[in-house]
């Protein structure tokens, strides 16, 4: 267990993520709520770079009805799968899940703890 | 054995028409045998009907002593349910208000010519679609007569039934604890959207193929995404006559598009599939020809949720009917009894067994 330097957080404000390889895989930071979350650029559905999508707060509602459920999800770019950034659990296919990491920001830099 | 699809034509047209409300009777009579009822731009180039069934100068299956001969007798059947045939178009004709009054006159024809007559036989309830709160009133009205297992609906409509101007409908149904049985046909016709999705088809195989698959893939889309059977918990809705190769195939699409697309659709908390499959049935007739490949369809159809989700249906007196001893013998063993009963006595319940009015 190691923190690895993924990118800026001057990167990470003005894209909404950053991306490194580290150890051979792409592991890419997304802000959530002003949180950062680690998250392996790959989506499992598949193959996907995942942080390159949106984080959203998930909607919600009862037929007919709309509304925003609360729940803040990471958007894969590809097909639209969302994923919760914390766990790294799909929303929509329980069979399915992403490697998710600790992150930081430190001196300027964003870490994830690999 | 339960047949959930028997269609018995009106014979006698002045006699259906004394069951017609007086203040209408002498506009359904100026519309001659078609009663009003759209008439289909795509025909059989033949017959609609089975060519070896007694007609007599009238409709095949246009009598109860028919019906008892040629198909509850022979094929051992323990309950028959009756199902409008060109009726069931009654939800395409451009008035609504001579819709209800038809679909009442044809329910209160079935209760006295034919449920009266024979105890083996059930019926669906007929409905104006096209105006859902005579509709509404329709079913409530019949409901009260255990021996009207189902509501009936046209596949042809000029929206698909998720539509929540169809609600009442299928509030009504659930409310008096029926199933809601959707049977291809109508497509179209009348004020119903053109059959199979590219405009209007050419010939009647097309018609065939296309249109009453289509409508019922349509209505079945579309109850899922509007969220029906999440407003309905207990409905049930069985779709006849579409065909079922296809089933699995657009239960796959369709969860494929809903993970994708869930923010359309958000109250969908389950896939589509599992919705499906718990609450749609679907008849078995016309079972597709498989060409020697009927364990790769059953397999098929085993991921869709078969065979509980199958009923037996012959579509007598069609000419595409399905025999009931031939499907015992093409069916799994291990679906047979299934299909052929238990499925469908589930579906409807307490209403098979009870005695009458």
């Amino acid at each position: 267990m190691s923190w690895e330097d993924v990118g800026s957080v001057a990167d990470l404000e003005r894209d909404g993520h950053v991306v490194a390889r580290v150890g051979g895989r792409e592991i890419g930071v997304v802000a959530v709520n002003g949180e950062l979350r680690g998250v392996r650029n790959r989506c499992p559905h598949h193959g996907g770079p995942l942080c390159l999508g949106t984080v959203r707060e998930r909607v919600a509602g009862d037929p007919g009805r709309y509304r925003l459920g609360g729940q803040s999800v990471l958007r894969c770019p590809w097909h639209g799968w969302e994923f919760d950034p914390a766990t790294g659990r799909c929303l929509d296919d329980d069979s399915m899940r992403v490697a998710v990491y600790r992150a930081k920001a430190e001196d300027g830099r964003v870490l994830v703890d690999i | 054995m339960i047949d959930c699809d028997i269609h018995p034509q009106v014979g006698d047209v002045e006699e259906f028409l004394g069951y017609v409300d007086p203040g209408q009777r002498e506009w359904f009579r100026s519309q001659g045998p078609s009663l009003g009822i759209p008439g289909y731009a795509w025909v059989h180039p033949s017959s609609w009907f089975r060519a070896d069934i007694e007609q007599n100068g009238h409709p095949p299956a246009s009598h109860v002593d028919a019906v008892r001969r040629e198909l509850l007798d022979p094929s051992g059947t323990e309950i028959g349910i009756l199902n409008g045939d060109d009726a069931v178009l009654v939800s395409l004709m451009p008035s609504p208000y001579r819709a209800t009054a038809l679909a009442r006159a044809h329910n209160e024809w079935l209760r006295e010519r034919w449920l009266a007559e024979e105890p083996r036989l059930r019926a669906s309830i007929l409905c104006p679609a096209q105006d859902p709160r005579a509709a509404a009133a329709e079913i409530r009205r019949m409901a009260e007569d255990e021996r009207f297992v189902q509501v009936l609906l046209c596949g042809g409509a000029d929206r698909p039934y998720g539509e929540p101007r169809y609600l009442p409908i299928f509030e009504a149904a659930a409310e008096c604890g029926l199933p809601v049985a959707i049977h291809s046909g109508g497509e179209g016709m009348g004020i119903a959207a053109p059959p199979g999705g590219a405009g209007p088809v050419t010939f009647y195989i097309e018609w065939h193929t296309l249109g009453s698959a289509c409508s019922i893939m349509s209505h079945l889309v579309s109850l899922v995404c509007h969220g029906t059977f999440e407003r309905l918990p207990g409905l049930k809705v069985l779709l006849i006559e579409g065909g079922i190769a296809w089933l699995p195939g657009i239960l796959w699409r369709l969860d494929t598009n809903w993970r994708a697309l869930r923010s359309e659709t958000p109250w969908l908390e389950r896939k589509p599939s599992e919705v499906a499959r718990e609450h749609v049935r679907f008849s078995t007739q016309p079972l597709e020809h498989t060409d020697g490949r009927d364990e790769t369809l059953f397999e098929m159809l085993e991921a869709a949720g078969a065979p509980d989700n199958l009923c037996f249906a012959s579509d007598y007196p069609h000419w595409d009917f399905d025999d009931a001893g031939f499907m015992l013998k093409r069916l799994p063993e291990a679906w047979r009894d299934k299909v052929l009963h238990d499925n469908a006595a589930e579906l409807y319940g307490e209403r098979l067994g009870l005695a009458r009015a």
